[in-house]
């Protein structure tokens, strides 16, 4: 089947490059430091013009990125340009702008289908290409590793031999770039890659500079099979999708969607009951692909929907707004958490990343307040401007005395003062310097109540007895 | 009647003092009165709550006491369909009874028709606390073997401790380092002659060596009080949280001297027995006139107890005085003890049939700790965000019994709603389902269809009702489910909820 075939032809040269990059992700649940270092290798994909295509991933939460020419050990640093961890794509610039110079890059090829012959390139250790054959399995939507909500995905079946840096490899057709590897399970001989379409979306959009990201809806949604649902909502003949919640803030919320609303139509591309518009090149396709591929940020979008069985247009403007306009952002990558600490009780404001400290298995094992307040967030549809804070934990001292076993408390007011961030919280704190503070948390046990007067020499003693150089980030 | 236990308390604790008593005679009184309860039980499955459950045979130990009764655990013989009982002496199996069973403190009381049976019994004696560190002999018919066993251990710790077997009660309970294993389940656990425990839980032997627990004699005496009356009522429970008052930040708060004395109300369950009497921010610095230390706890007969004991040996309708520190002025509180019924929902239920309600292939089920424990997969998330919160946010007040769609038994008539199983009932037909005696009338509601909605974003179940009508029979016949629906709370109780509204009747 998968066969290896060595390179001979010299339009292989010159388009892939090693990608080094140290990782250090923070520790969340000692917002102060970061967790041990570790190594990821990866291949990147020279782009005419000297910058270097690789997943999001592989750069995550990186404290250097460096670029290594195959069959020499030349190396160079190298700058992120662009990252977008939905999408896991990641633009790199080398620091030395001259270093790829020769390199003739590598072109983006047409979009593939179900059964296209296909390669993925590997490099060998003295810089020789490896071309294993693959296929492509399926095009569709599909999970994405930091992404809640699917895109375009090419299911490839290949057969990988161990490489180094083969964290993230090229899918290449007739020697254009098809696609980027992003998952591969060696048992099965199957993976998953990103397809060309979103790689000219994200290059589309960090070509001036200002990266915006893959637009959403801001719904949820369920299909309109059912003929008995249909009747209730009274679908039309044919078609649709029910929309189950809209977000006010997101495109489709802005345009005047409502929950309840049956979705006929985006832009033309009528929906057919189980939420799939006839894409023209393959075929039924979800939703997602439509509404977050196709479209950029700012561009118009055109609705059509049946609301009470009446049918109507509406018309918006594709944003992000939904996704970024949070209390609780879900993913925080390379950013440096947020915490305080007062007396002994540390503060942070609650991420999706804190709830990922806790492993596979968070949504059990963190505390249920704080999974609550993160999953169930559109149904409260709290202020995106309030961000949740809490007391994760107590560090002893003799001024917590009493206090230690605390945590996953979210804050709600401090002296009788609604808390909306942590940098509030912070101030209220530092205008407070005698007299009590008196915190109140959703939870039992409801108070706790510190002397402002004793906070400066408290302070400072932690600082020496935890080795905290700093109690705050906010 | 309080007195009634310290008193006792104190006179048995005193020959402890002078080490182990006649082994031979304690020995002979056990030969005579530890009987092995051999039990044929049947097990609900909540998964298929028609049926009428797995059958599952098992052993444990018993003892007769006074007026020809043989105390036991309550898991030993929950439910039982058929009991035999069998002592050392005789070889003859008897049909015994269940009287009485109380499953929040793991004990129950049996009863054997023939009198044949209790020749040559002679009740043994319930005793007092041990000392720790003093000798006790534990005896039963554990695996290995079929005659009486007798293992000895010390008292190693006394404390209080989960009650497994109710899956949310805790009590006092004695820890003890003979090795008690399966089958020595509600065998006496016996000192200078007297039984000083029933011996009912330890751990696995990959978690734990040598760890037993025995249920101590203040539980077993309440338990026998309890039933004088002819019915067993739950624990009550003074259904308040408290914090310590430990930090002299928070003390200065409250207004307290550096005393070591108080703790703080965190919170109050609404419909539990301290509702309208305590208010959150009330210092508690004395139960019935034992001080409260900023721990917690209390001393009794001269040993350190949580508050909360003091609570655990009284009866419904029983009271207990508190002092209150309440707007820097003292203040007395009296409190009528009642059972805690909000939390019900988490307590293992044993002798009652599962209640649901079949609507064309649609199972309702109300939310019980049974349920949980039966969903291996592990559930939705927002069904065990109910689960966990339930008492937390007190959203009993609201739904006193979540209901939950259980299964869809595949039909051709619900092909596209197999992917709700596991949802939260929100309201059917327009109506809000707080428990599962709603379901049923709300479904008579509105038009030609029924719309079930759930809690989130989930789309809502739709169903012709003339349509359910048809396929019920076929249903039914196909899944060889006997009744449409069980609804009855049995002896059940829950939460009253404290939402009544315009047009809900209850």
């Amino acid at each position: 089947m998968a066969c290896v075939v060595r390179a001979e032809n010299e339009d292989s040269k010159g388009s892939l490059v090693r990608v080094r990059a140290s990782i250090q992700p923070y520790d969340q649940f000692r917002p102060w430091q970061k967790k041990s270092p570790f190594g990821l290798n990866g291949t990147g994909v020279v782009l005419p013009g000297g910058k270097v295509l690789a997943t999001a991933a592989l750069v995550a939460n990186r404290t250097e990125v460096g670029l290594e020419k195959p069959g020499s050990a030349e190396k160079c640093a190298a700058e992120v340009e662009a990252i977008d961890y939905e999408a896991n794509l990641a633009l790199l610039q080398p620091v030395d702008r001259n270093f790829l110079k020769g390199f003739s890059g590598v072109l983006l090829g047409p979009a593939l289908r179900a059964g296209d012959k296909t390669e993925v390139w590997q490099l060998e250790r003295n810089g020789e290409m490896l071309r294993n054959q693959a296929e492509i399995l399926s095009a569709g939507v599909g999970r994405y590793p930091s992404d809640e909500a699917g895109f375009l995905v090419y299911g490839v079946r290949v057969s990988l031999p161990k490489r180094d840096d083969s964290y993230t490899l090229p899918l290449m057709k007739d020697g254009q770039l098809a696609g980027m590897m992003m998952g591969y399970d060696r048992d099965s001989q199957e993976g998953t890659a990103i397809p060309v379409p979103m790689i000219e979306h994200f290059l589309k959009d960090a070509a001036d500079g200002l990266y915006e990201g893959f637009p959403t809806l801001g719904v949820s949604w369920s299909p309109l099979r059912d003929p008995n649902l249909r009747e209730e909502v009274l679908a039309p003949k044919s078609g649709g999708l029910l929309l189950t919640r809209v977000n006010p803030r997101g495109t489709a919320g802005r345009a005047g969607l409502r929950e309840g609303d049956v979705l006929i139509s985006v832009d033309g591309f009528k929906l057919d009951e189980d939420g799939n518009y006839r894409d023209p090149l393959y075929g039924p396709t979800a939703v997602g692909n439509l509404i977050r591929t196709r479209p950029t940020v700012g561009s118009p979008a055109k609705f059509r929907i049946s609301r009470a069985g009446k049918e109507m247009e509406m018309t918006g403007t594709y944003d992000r707004r939904a996704r970024e306009e949070v209390s609780i952002p879900t993913l925080q990558f390379d950013q440096a958490p947020k915490y305080l600490v007062v007396g002994g009780l540390v503060f942070q404001e609650l991420t999706g990343a804190y709830l990922q400290e806790w492993g596979d298995k968070w949504s059990e094992r963190a505390p249920q307040r704080l999974v609550e307040y993160f999953t169930f967030q559109q149904d409260k549809r709290p202020d995106p401007d309030k961000k949740l804070v809490f007391l994760s934990q107590v560090l002893p001292s003799p001024i917590t005395l009493g206090y230690q076993q605390l945590s996953g408390l979210v804050l709600l007011q401090l002296n009788g003062q609604e808390i909306k961030s942590l940098a509030e919280l912070a101030k209220i704190v530092d205008s407070c310097t005698s007299g009590n503070l008196v915190f109140e948390f959703r939870d039992e046990p409801g108070k706790l109540i510190l002397n402002a007067g004793e906070l400066p020499a408290s302070s400072e003693k932690i600082g020496k007895d935890y080795g905290l150089r700093e109690l705050r980030r906010l | 009647m309080e007195l009634r236990f310290v008193k006792s308390v104190l006179l048995l604790l005193l020959p402890l003092l002078c080490g182990c008593g006649n082994g031979d005679w304690q020995l002979g009184e056990a030969k005579k009165n530890v009987v092995m309860v051999e039990v044929t039980s049947q097990t609900w499955d909540y998964r298929l709550p028609w049926n009428p459950g797995t059958v599952s045979s098992a052993r444990g130990a018993g003892f007769v006491i006074d007026r020809k009764r043989i105390l036991t655990n309550a898991h030993v013989v929950s439910g039982a369909r058929y009991l035999t009982v069998q002592r050392e002496a005789d070889p003859r199996k008897y049909q015994g009874k269940v009287l009485f069973v109380a499953h929040d403190c793991d004990l129950a009381l049996l009863e054997v028709e023939d009198p044949e049976f209790f020749r040559g019994t002679s009740d043994l004696p319930i005793g007092g606390i041990p000392e720790l560190e003093s000798v006790v002999s534990v005896y039963g018919f554990p695996i290995g073997g079929d005659r009486l066993t007798v293992t000895r251990g010390v008292v190693s710790r006394i404390d209080y401790n989960s009650y497994t077997h109710s899956g949310r009660e805790s009590h006092l309970a004695i820890q003890i380092d003979a090795a008690i294993n399966p089958g020595n389940s509600g065998g006496p656990v016996m000192q200078n002659d007297k039984v000083v425990g029933v011996a009912f839980q330890g751990f696995r032997g990959d978690v734990a060596q040598n760890v037993g627990y025995m249920i101590p004699t203040p539980v077993i005496r309440r338990f026998l009080k309890d039933v004088e009356d002819g019915k067993y009522d739950h624990y009550v429970d003074i259904a308040i949280r408290w914090m310590a008052l430990e930090n002299p930040a928070m003390r200065g708060y409250y207004h307290r001297p550096n005393d070591g004395l108080g703790v703080v109300v965190t919170d109050i369950f609404s419909e539990g027995s301290s509702d309208g009497v305590l208010e959150k921010g009330d210092v508690l610095l004395s139960i019935d006139g034992h001080p409260i230390e900023s721990d917690g706890s209390v001393r009794l007969d001269g040993q350190p107890v949580q508050l909360e004991e003091i609570v655990e040996r009284k009866f419904t309708g029983d009271t207990v005085e508190l002092e209150v520190w309440r707007n820097q002025k003292l203040e007395m509180k009296k409190i009528t003890l009642r059972p805690a019924e909000m939390f019900s929902m988490y307590e293992n239920l044993y002798e009652e049939p599962p209640r649901y309600v079949l609507y064309g292939g649609l199972v309702f089920q109300p939310l019980t700790a049974n349920l949980m424990a039966g969903l291996v997969s592990g559930a939705d998330l927002r069904l065990r965000q109910t689960y966990t919160l339930f008492g937390q946010d007190q959203l009993y007040r609201e739904t006193p019994e979540p209901v939950i769609l259980t299964t869809v038994l595949p039909d051709r008539s619900n092909v596209y709603l197999a992917g709700l199983t596991g949802q939260v009932v929100r309201e059917i037909n327009g109506k809000r389902i707080r428990t599962l005696a709603d379901v049923l009338p709300a479904l008579q509601l509105g038009g030609e269809r029924s719309v079930i909605r759930f809690e989130g974003d989930q789309r809502p179940a739709v169903l012709k009702k003339k349509e359910v009508d048809q396929v019920m029979p076929r249903i039914m016949t196909q899944y060889g489910i006997t009744q449409p629906h069980r609804t009855e709370l049995g002896s059940r109780r829950l939460a009253k909820g404290s939402y009544k509204q315009e047009g809900d009747s209850r």
